[in-house]
């Protein structure tokens, strides 16, 4: 999946290592009880998020309690923990608590392990084993901790985002409101953005050329507004008719003038982010309503006047885990959406798809097969309450003609194949591109990109749709870096590219697309480290690539580093089927320190055209216009526009924060704008260069969109 | 400077791919949080390569502790390490120089010439590892800013032995 937060990481740890020290432990633990308590609120406060207040972990979010902790940390002094989590945590801002905070938190997790308290207080100096103070088994009023009464206001104590008030904070009353038809959909006004990547296709290119290779160095801004803190902030506006709707974290949509920037109406569904995850990727526009996957997996349809709630319903069985942060398309009268966090349970992981005038549901296809189903014996013995992974959290394409809609899916759980026992299978649906009938969800075709992939690199990220003479393709990259092309209408192999340094494969079946694993990954053993270049933060990863038809070029934000992996011999149980990876990150060779890049690539003969590296990565897709420049940001706080062709920078603008988003165009009254976000929040692309480059600082707050354009006369 | 150096062998890039030269920078061992404190650091490292007889030189800088050894090592891909194949002579403790040279074997030339040699810098805080680096062949260097044609990163598809199309 996405993300790998590095809070745990050790030294190759020998199985059953763990098992052999869960005795009860009797040396006291290098911590005091005060700071245990201590520990505990702090926790709660800056971790419990994330990693959930009983430990548990949630998705990427590592387990920090049990045998997965011990596994990675039981060989390891506690100083190692405590340096650990001061360099990386929380994550987002890593190191902002205060000296103290950071060992009281070290003090509450060894207890959490079932440590006890001693005499001495835990300096940050403790060469103690944890193995020698603690044994994984977890005190059951932190098993269990109380749940928090619910009511109207959330927030502040749990996570990043602060406190607020949730609900329809400010009722719209949008007199003129022009309702988005089908056709409009198929064939949007390149004066609109009504598609998160602005059409079906995915190209998030702009058909609009006021801004234009000659005057975009004069773009100014027009105006800015502050979003919701607390969360990932990854998100893209959808513009129509001059009304800007806009998903904020915490499941915050609102509704802005996209002139002026004035409030027209907010609705705060909630639940308020408590993770530095749950990205809000998109929203979808259809007839007079705005469609939003809340992160807690619930559908909602707003009235497009008003904000207030038409219908609303559940992807997943509420109260489960289950999240969706991928957003949503509407194609042929239908919301289809998502789903993330099935980790080991049943329901697998599944794409949906309701009705947009009523929310009933019309069909599900669920992305993991099962014993005796299709594709069921692609799994080994690996029992179906274990078979986790599938993830779509990134929102589908869709061909009008076809009547398909397209989706990525991701690795398979736990992310190493010795972990996940499944050997060299090809885990279906994992990693692999999906195309559904739109009416029915019956599988069309599949094309599986990584049979037993095994360092999660995701294969999830947008299938675009082109078009070469007759030939209808799809395209689509994942994190290892490989540009694909295939035949939409069939699934057939028709060729790839190696847009980024990788070692993972050596070898491609030019026929079929298959590809041949380096001979050392498959003797991969569990607490061994192993290789692998790209990192899980790609090759690409969910900063989405834009297509030029005019010039044919596709243009691709890419992320440059290597990690060791290391898989746990840890047994998985129903309900939480972790990673259960380690990983240390390092520069990727031949890069010479340089962690982003940005290529061209014409989709004709997959050839490259152009490319440029620099220090800090990309984390915006790409917009190109058929002004001849395209926009993208970066981890450094820099937004930037290239020149298509040649992709010579023309202008930047340094923003308060990292620039992370999806940048769009629109026009009004003949204007035309662009806009993007700041955020934070990222995933691997944020967490990777955060502990990477260290010489790059930012605030960890600063989540805004900003809209420019040029001014009213031009120099 | 030393940027600069691997960017102008870099971007002399019209050289043939198996070139004689060989440069790059050396960076952070792999690593984690606990361990970052021991792994910082900076060196440069160039390679001549007349035969089979290989000649290393290079230096390093920033090491927080101070430097126990030089050894080129040989793994089974580019960034995948390996076992040690040479000691070289190291001079200077957290800032210094290392060289040395071997007649290498034909395996050994074989993975040289694939880019599967790397230089790595052991230190008293960082046994295991501070600081690697790949001695890859020229190849296409897209700098900062600075587009360049073509696919502008090591030529994987270019050495033969690292990427096979059936």
């Amino acid at each position: 999946m996405r993300a790998f937060v590095m809070m745990i990481a050790a030294t190759a740890v020998t199985a059953g290592f763990w098992a052999a020290s869960s005795s009860a432990q009797t040396a006291e633990g290098p911590f005091t009880d005060a700071q245990a308590k201590a520990g505990r609120a702090a926790y709660a406060a800056n971790c419990g998020g994330c990693h959930q207040q009983n430990l548990s972990g949630s998705g990427d979010q590592v387990p920090l309690a049990g045998p997965t902790f011990m596994a990675s940390w039981g060989r390891r002094p506690a100083k190692e923990f405590y340096d650990d989590i001061r360099a990386n945590m929380p994550y987002g801002r890593a190191g902002s608590l205060d000296v103290a905070t950071y060992q009281n938190i070290t003090a509450f997790i060894l207890s959490a392990n079932g440590a006890k308290p001693g005499g001495k207080a835990f300096d940050g100096t403790s060469a103690t084993l944890i193995s020698a103070v603690a044994n994984g088994q977890i005190p059951a009023d932190i098993a269990n901790p109380p749940r928090r009464a619910s009511g109207g206001e959330e927030g502040g104590s749990t996570g990043r985002g602060p406190a607020m008030k949730l609900g329809h904070t400010l009722v719209g009353n949008i007199k003129e409101y022009r309702p988005i038809t089908e056709e409009m959909l198929v064939h949007p006004d390149p004066n609109d953005w009504l598609i998160y990547r602005g059409n079906y296709q995915a190209w998030s290119h702009s058909g609009l050329s006021q801004i234009n290779d000659g005057n975009v160095e004069q773009l100014q801004l027009k105006w800015s507004w502050a979003m919701n803190e607390g969360g990932q902030n990854s998100t893209g506006p959808t513009i129509h008719d001059g009304i800007m709707f806009l998903a904020n974290t915490s499941n915050t949509v609102q509704a802005l003038d996209a002139v002026t920037g004035e409030l027209l109406w907010e609705n705060r569904l909630g639940p308020v982010a408590t993770r530095a995850y749950s990205a809000l990727r998109s929203l979808a526009v259809f007839e007079d309503k705005v469609y939003i996957n809340a992160t807690d997996a619930r559908l909602y349809a707003l009235d497009a006047k008003t904000g207030k709630v038409v219908w609303q319903t559940d992807i997943a069985p509420p109260g489960r885990g289950f999240n969706e942060t991928g957003g949503v398309i509407v194609a042929h009268g239908k919301v289809i959406v998502g789903l993330t966090l099935c980790r080991g349970q049943m329901p697998h992981c599944y794409i949906s798809a309701y009705d947009a005038r009523t929310g009933k549901r019309a069909w599900s296809f669920t992305t993991i097969a099962d014993k005796g189903t299709p594709g069921g014996d692609t799994w080994g013995d690996v029992p179906n309450d274990m078979r986790a992974g599938g993830e779509t959290w990134i929102a589908g394409t869709y061909d009008p003609e076809l009547n398909i809609t397209y989706w990525g899916t991701a690795q398979a759980k736990p992310w190493m194949q010795a972990s996940r026992r499944s050997g060299t299978a090809a885990t279906l649906y994992a990693n692999s591109t999906l195309a559904l009938d739109v009416d029915t969800g019956k599988l069309k075709w599949y094309f599986s990109h990584a049979p037993g992939e095994t360092f999660d690199l995701d294969e999830v990220f947008e299938r675009v749709l082109i078009d070469h003479g007759a030939q209808k393709t799809l395209m689509t990259i994942g994190k290892a870096g490989i540009l694909w092309k295939l035949d939409r209408t069939t699934g057939k192999f028709l060729d790839a590219r190696q847009t980024v340094f990788q070692n993972v494969y050596d070898g491609i079946n030019k026929k079929t697309g298959e590809l041949s694993y380096r001979p050392d990954v498959l003797k991969q053993r569990t607490n061994s480290w192993i290789s692998a270049c790209p990192s899980a933060a790609g090759g690409h990863d969910w900063p989405p690539t834009s297509y030029d038809q005019k010039n044919d070029l596709i243009l691709i934000p890419l992320d440059q580093s290597c990690n060791l992996m290391l898989g746990h011999d840890v047994a998985q149980h129903t309900g939480s089927v972790n990673p259960e990876g380690e990983e240390r990150v390092f520069f990727m060779p031949g890069t010479d320190g340089n962690m982003g890049r940005l290529a061209a690539y014409r989709t004709a003969d997959m050839k490259p055209v152009w490319s440029f590296q620099q220090r800090s990565p990309f984390l915006t897709g790409v917009l190109s216009t058929d002004g001849n420049v395209a926009f993208v940001g970066d981890f450094d706080r820099v937004f930037r526009a290239v020149q298509t062709t040649t992709g010579k920078t023309l202008w930047t603008v340094r923003l308060p924060t990292t620039v992370q988003g999806n940048p769009v165009s629109f026009s009004v009254k003949g204007k035309q704008y662009v806009a993007i976000t700041t955020g934070l929040g990222g995933g691997s692309p944020f967490s990777k260069p955060t502990s990477m480059l260290e010489e790059v600082h930012k605030p960890d707050h600063g989540h805004a969109l900003y809209v420019f354009a040029l001014p009213d006369k031009l120099n | 400077m030393r940027r600069h150096v691997f960017a102008m062998l870099a971007v002399l890039s019209a050289a043939p791919a198996l070139a004689d030269d060989y440069a790059t920078r050396l960076t952070a061992v792999a690593y984690d949080g606990a361990m970052r404190a021991n792994v910082q650091g900076d060196g440069h490292v160039t390679a001549s390569l007349t035969g089979s007889k290989l000649t290393v030189q290079g230096d390093f800088s920033a090491l927080p502790s101070p430097a126990t050894g030089a050894k080129l090592y040989s793994g089974p891909g580019i960034g995948v390490p390996g076992p040690a194949m040479l000691d070289l002579e190291l001079s200077g403790q957290n800032e210094g120089t290392f060289r040395g040279s071997v007649t290498l074997t034909a395996a050994q030339l074989a993975a040289f010439k694939r880019g599967h040699v790397y230089l790595q810098v052991n230190s008293q805080k960082a046994p295991e590892g501070n600081l690697w680096g790949w001695l890859l062949p020229a190849h296409p260097f897209a700098g900062p800013n600075v587009p360049v044609e073509g696919h502008g990163f090591i030529p994987q598809l270019d050495v033969p032995g690292n990427w096979t199309e059936k």
